[in-house]
């Protein structure tokens, strides 16, 4: 039953991904991207990992994809986006092709790697589950502490650089638009 | 789940050829920053089934699941970023079109 669900929710995540990339308009692209991670959320919860899918939801279905929809929101960019794209035909140029070519070789290195891979039998028994929270918690503030910390600082820098980028813009707006 | 660890890497694969195939196609700035976000995806997914690998019935192997974790950290910063700098480069040049943003070109 699980084997099943996995296969039909993986095609649908990958059918979702080609979404992503075919979609006329950015929106229709958010919305497979959304379809694509909830599937592998679910795939997430199958695997296990329990508190990693309810992470895939909430961070990246909450809050990264909520983000890319303001911004294509906010620059209404629902139908200009899709002309302009229209009207180049972009599946036709070399650079296209040269993109497909690319992307296909590395799928089939990948899949060649994945299938050449001499791995044992999966031991882990169905429904035992792979991470409790508190032994994700012990890892994350133990051994991976240093990390966590690296991680905080990150974050800070990424908030001081886009008030930067945000304030920035503001400023050359109100002196004439020379920033 | 009784599938084996190989399927979750060919749908790591998969995925992973798709966001690379997006994001040499496309010239939509917001898509190809999507593109990159399925890539990170296929990454974690990566990771997930090496972790699943090496866990035993009674030892879970976490390091996979907590590498998961920063990669969603770092997606995230990378995301707000991004989008911050196409707000500017709209504000400023009025498309989110890659090819007309040719200014660094030398």
């Amino acid at each position: 039953m699980a084997e099943i669900l996995f296969y039909v929710l993986s095609a649908a995540a990958l059918l979702f991904g080609l979404g992503v990339v075919l979609a006329k308009s950015p929106m229709m692209s958010v919305l497979s991207l959304l379809g694509s991670f909830f599937c592998l959320a679910i795939i997430y919860l199958l695997a296990g990992f329990q508190f990693l899918a309810a992470a895939q939801i909430l961070v990246y279905a909450g809050a990264i994809l909520v983000l890319f929809l303001f911004v294509i929101m906010l620059l209404n960019l629902g139908e200009m986006g899709a002309i302009a794209e229209r009207s180049n035909s972009f599946l036709d140029s070399t650079s296209a092709r040269i993109g497909a070519v690319i992307a296909v070789g590395m799928g089939v290195v990948g899949l060649a790697a994945a299938s050449r891979a001499a791995f044992q039998p999966v031991r882990v028994e169905p429904g035992t589950g792979l991470d409790g929270l508190e032994a994700i918690a012990t890892e994350l503030f133990g051994r991976y502490s240093l990390a966590f910390e690296a991680a905080s600082i990150l974050l800070l820098a990424t908030i001081v650089a886009v008030i930067a980028l945000a304030k920035r813009q503001r400023r050359g707006l109100k002196d004439g638009g020379r920033a | 789940m009784n599938v084996p660890s190989e399927h979750l890497l060919f749908l790591a694969a998969g995925l992973f050829a798709i966001g690379v195939l997006g994001f040499l196609i496309r010239r939509n700035v917001i898509i190809v920053l999507m593109c990159i976000e399925l890539m990170l995806n296929a990454a974690n997914l990566t990771f997930l089934a090496a972790s699943r690998q090496h866990s035993t019935a009674q030892v879970a192997n976490l390091d996979g699941a907590v590498f998961s974790i920063f990669v969603i950290l770092v997606a995230a910063c990378e995301a707000a970023v991004g989008l911050a700098l196409i707000i500017a480069l709209f504000r400023l040049k009025q498309t989110v079109e890659a090819d007309s943003l040719s200014e660094m070109k030398g």
